[in-house]
């Protein structure tokens, strides 16, 4: 195979990084600093470092050799946080065989990032493992540079690579001709080279733009032509082959002159608005207190891009940074006056530190670990309910936002709205709320000062996502509507998900502010029927699994084969057969689960004596009953409640 | 081709003198270089047959200097006119920021300056290029030839300029609206260069 080493053209001065390369693909151990290559943009160092990482991988395919742009490091690390993404690189990193990394001086001023690198370094070091690094700039002069890193350099081999000479550059520039296959002139490649450019890809592309004219021209292009057409020469007039051109008048320069002052007038009154938009844009965040370094970095001349998209993401981000500092506010006052919460340019730790005062909060109520999505029992009854949820959990807030999930009590509503709550966190969607319209009328009654509801408030108001049970509990419920419609818009606009149960449908709910109906309306409603038989069969399947008649096909076709119009009747009946089979020590059987529940259903079926001096509130039960409500069967007279209470 | 480069502090406008054969472009870039000072402008590449006719393009740089910090530059290019070179005239357009379309304003050639012009749109469809949205000038040329054997600048708007472009009368040879067509065009493409980029 190749020797990927073969790709490099080197010249006597580039000899040494050459060698030293080599050496470095094919060691084991670096026992001194990293092996540090320091060289002008386009001098050829990514260049080399590909080519000690095919060569250490031709050598041994199994060596884990990581190449890295540091300047991509910026994405993975922000702040005091890590990306997942980020913390497993880090581990990447620190075992990796070979690491190799590109362009130092991308991290300058990035202090997250050198601190990242400090760690991989520092452990890599510590175990001799080897480490090529590049730069463009010597060490010293990168701009605020951690010193524990440029301490990791002190015993770094440092190799500097220059621009190359012409005739390396003619080298380089004849292979990338003889790749192409296309025929030029044979002193094209020389003239090219003999130019002053800044960087071998400067020459490179020069040469691509010559390839693609010559491609399209039935005649070679000659030397001075192919420069000139891709603007790296100026001289005379060329007329090739032409035949005799029309005199021209004599050279006039007015109408240049006049043409120039045109274009330069048009110009500069476009560059006057753009430094008038960035002056504007400094003058609006500076008004708010938040610091500019970065726009006036651009109007000082040093940014390196179209500043316009730094002026959008700079609003952004300063946006953020005040919805940050006003969450700071409530939730931890102490906060909010710290220096982050001033500067976009830390805004990952601004973000950090909400993040620590939310987790320091009262927890919120999450949805049951044990209701999950993929415990669920799904059949035509519930299907469209599941993939709605399932929609939601993909594409959070964005998808079907409010879901609205209506349906009988026992159905499954609950266990769908949990499922959808841990699927959320499962994609790292936190803090997620889920809670029943009970307990949100609980937590609102318990807040008795216009402080605590603030607090409250906007516990909900930050959450990730927001997902309330029974919502008919909240008819007639004014001041919890209203707060609901609050924390409603807060997270609809965020674009966070909100899911709702309710048995009744939202045109049949009374007692509601038509503008949370209307809101509600705008989602994606979705009725959730009594269990078909493919649901029954998923339940008695679940609740038998591990039972020694988990198999038991007569069994299971007994238990699926009753009427039952809810969930939680099918689990009852289930759950008593078990519960006899256990007292009896005999295994569950259809002729067990017969008796029992017939016996049951023998009883219901007499009939109701009439309580004496009960309450007249009964149970639930015996999987009959259609819900786990308590149910008032029978009001006894005020002397029989006036017995019971005394 | 970026047109505005921040990094190297450059604007670089594109700009392509099109139409049919015979028509002027060619004309229009020899006027050009001869009223460019010699220093700000560089090799003119014309490359052509015996009979004077473009066989590949022609490319004219001129350099406008420093304005407001950045160094400007417009490349000017013409096309091959004749059917056959459709492949030279996609790879001229590719990435240009302005198009000059000369019409030859003689009678005869009206259906070849149609020709061209569908050529023109069929073109730059082909690379994904709106053509409402790239500046075009229209340069009405040989104006001067006898009233009789010419259609008159509002007739050729009539068939060429239903986008209401500018477009402008000319006489290449002598000169007449070629600095006026390239003014015209590069107050279009600098404007637009500002709604592209707003930082501009």
């Amino acid at each position: 195979m190749t020797d990927p080493f073969a790709s490099f053209v080197a010249d006597a001065a580039t000899q040494a990084a050459l060698a030293a390369a080599r050496t470095a693909a094919e060691a084991r151990r670096m026992p001194y600093g990293p092996l540090t290559f320091v060289g002008p943009r386009g001098s050829g160092k990514t260049h080399l470092l590909r080519a000690i990482r095919d060569r250490a991988q031709l050598a041994d395919p199994a060596r884990q050799v990581e190449l890295i742009a540091l300047g991509k490091l910026g994405d993975l690390v922000h702040g005091r946080g890590m990306t997942d993404a980020g913390t497993a690189l880090r581990d990447r990193l620190y075992r990796a065989d070979l690491m190799l990394a590109d362009d130092l001086d991308a991290v300058a001023r990035h202090l997250p990032v050198q601190a990242f690198l400090f760690d991989v370094l520092e452990r890599r070091l510590a175990a001799s493992r080897p480490t090529v690094v590049t730069t463009g700039i010597s060490l010293g002069r990168i701009p605020e540079l951690d010193s524990r890193l440029v301490r990791c350099f002190r015993d770094a081999t440092l190799i500097e690579l220059m621009t190359p000479s012409p005739a390396t550059r003619s080298a380089i520039l004849d292979r990338r001709v003889a790749d192409s296959g296309v025929e030029v002139d044979p002193g094209l490649t020389r003239a090219l080279a003999s130019l002053e450019l800044n960087s071998v890809r400067e020459y490179l592309g020069a040469l691509n733009r010559i390839l693609a004219f010559q491609q399209a021209s039935p005649v070679v292009i000659s030397p001075d032509d192919a420069l000139a057409l891709v603007g790296l020469d100026r001289g005379a007039v060329v007329l090739a082959g032409a035949g005799a051109s029309p005199a021209l008048p004599p050279a006039d320069t007015a109408e240049f002159a006049d043409f120039l002052s045109d274009v330069v007038a048009n110009v500069s009154s476009q560059f006057d608005h753009w430094r008038g938009r960035l002056r504007e844009a400094i003058g609006h965040w500076q008004a708010q207190g938040v610091r500019t370094r970065r726009l006036e970095g651009i109007l000082a001349g040093d940014s390196g891009g179209d500043p316009e998209p730094t002026i959008t993401e700079f609003g952004r981000d300063a946006g953020e940074l005040q919805r940050l500092v006003a969450e700071a506010r409530v939730i931890a006052p102490d906060l909010a006056g710290a220096e982050v919460f001033r500067d976009p340019d830390q805004l990952a730790a601004a973000r950090q530190l909400v993040a620590e005062a939310r987790a320091r909060r009262a927890p919120l109520s999450a949805p049951l670990p044990d209701l999950r999505l993929e415990n669920l029992g799904v059949g035509p009854s519930n299907r469209l309910a599941v993939e709605a949820a399932s929609a939601v959990v993909a594409d959070p807030g964005i998808r079907y936002n409010p879901l609205v999930i209506v349906g009988q009590s026992g159905v499954g509503k609950t266990h769908l709205l949990h499922g959808v709550g841990n699927a959320l966190i499962g994609r790292g969607l936190s803090p997620i709320a889920c809670l029943s319209a009970h307990s949100f009328l609980g937590e609102l009654a318990a807040q008795k000062t216009p402080d605590e509801l603030a607090q409250w408030r906007a516990r909900y108001q930050w959450v990730a996502g927001l997902l309330l049970d029974d919502l008919h509990l909240l008819a007639n419920e004014p001041r919890a509507q209203a707060e609901l419609l609050q924390i409603y818009t807060a997270l609809a606009e965020g674009n966070r998900p909100l899911v709702f149960t309710g048995v009744r449908r939202l045109s049949d709910l009374e007692g509601f502010d038509p503008r949370l109906l209307t809101r509600l309306e705008g989602g994606l409603v979705v009725e959730v029927g009594a269990p078909d038989r493919e649901v029954r069969i998923a339940v008695v399947k679940s609740l038998l699994a591990g039972t020694s008649s988990a198999t038991d096909a007569a069994l299971i076709d007994f238990f699926t084969g009753r009427p039952a119009d809810s969930v939680r009747a099918v689990q009852g009946a289930v759950q008593r057969v078990l519960g006899e089979a256990a007292a009896q020590a005999t295994p569950p059987s259809p002729a067990l689960a017969r008796e029992v529940l017939d016996v049951v259903e023998s009883k219901l079926s007499r009939p109701a004596r009439k309580p004496a001096n009960a309450s007249g509130i009964l149970s639930p039960g015996l999987g009959v009953v259609r819900s786990r409500e308590k149910m008032i069967h029978h009001w006894p007279s005020p002397e029989d409640r006036l017995l019971v209470e005394l | 081709m970026p047109l505005v480069n921040f990094t190297a502090r450059e604007i670089t406008c594109k700009l392509v003198y099109y139409g049919a054969g015979r028509c002027g472009k060619t004309t229009n870039l020899q006027y050009i270089h001869g009223r460019v000072p010699e220093a700000r402008r560089g090799r003119m590449v014309s490359l052509a047959t015996q009979s004077d006719r473009t066989l590949f393009f022609d490319f004219l740089p001129i350099e406008l200097g420093v304005i407001s910090g950045f160094t400007t530059r417009f490349q000017l290019y013409t096309v091959p006119g004749q059917v056959y070179y459709n492949a030279t005239r996609r790879l001229v357009l590719q990435g240009a920021d302005g198009v000059v379309f000369v019409v030859d304003s003689q009678a005869r050639r009206f259906d070849e300056n149609i020709e061209s012009f569908q050529n023109l749109q069929e073109n730059l469809l082909e690379q994904g290029v709106d053509v409402r949205q790239l500046p075009i000038v229209l340069q009405y040329n040989k104006q001067d030839l006898p009233t009789d054997l010419i259609l008159s600048a509002n007739e050729l708007d009539e068939a060429f300029n239903f986008r209401s472009v500018p477009s402008l009368p000319a006489d290449a040879l002598h000169g007449t609206g070629v600095f006026e067509t390239l003014k015209a065009l590069s107050t279009v493409v600098l404007q637009r260069l500002a709604a592209r980029s707003p930082a501009l």
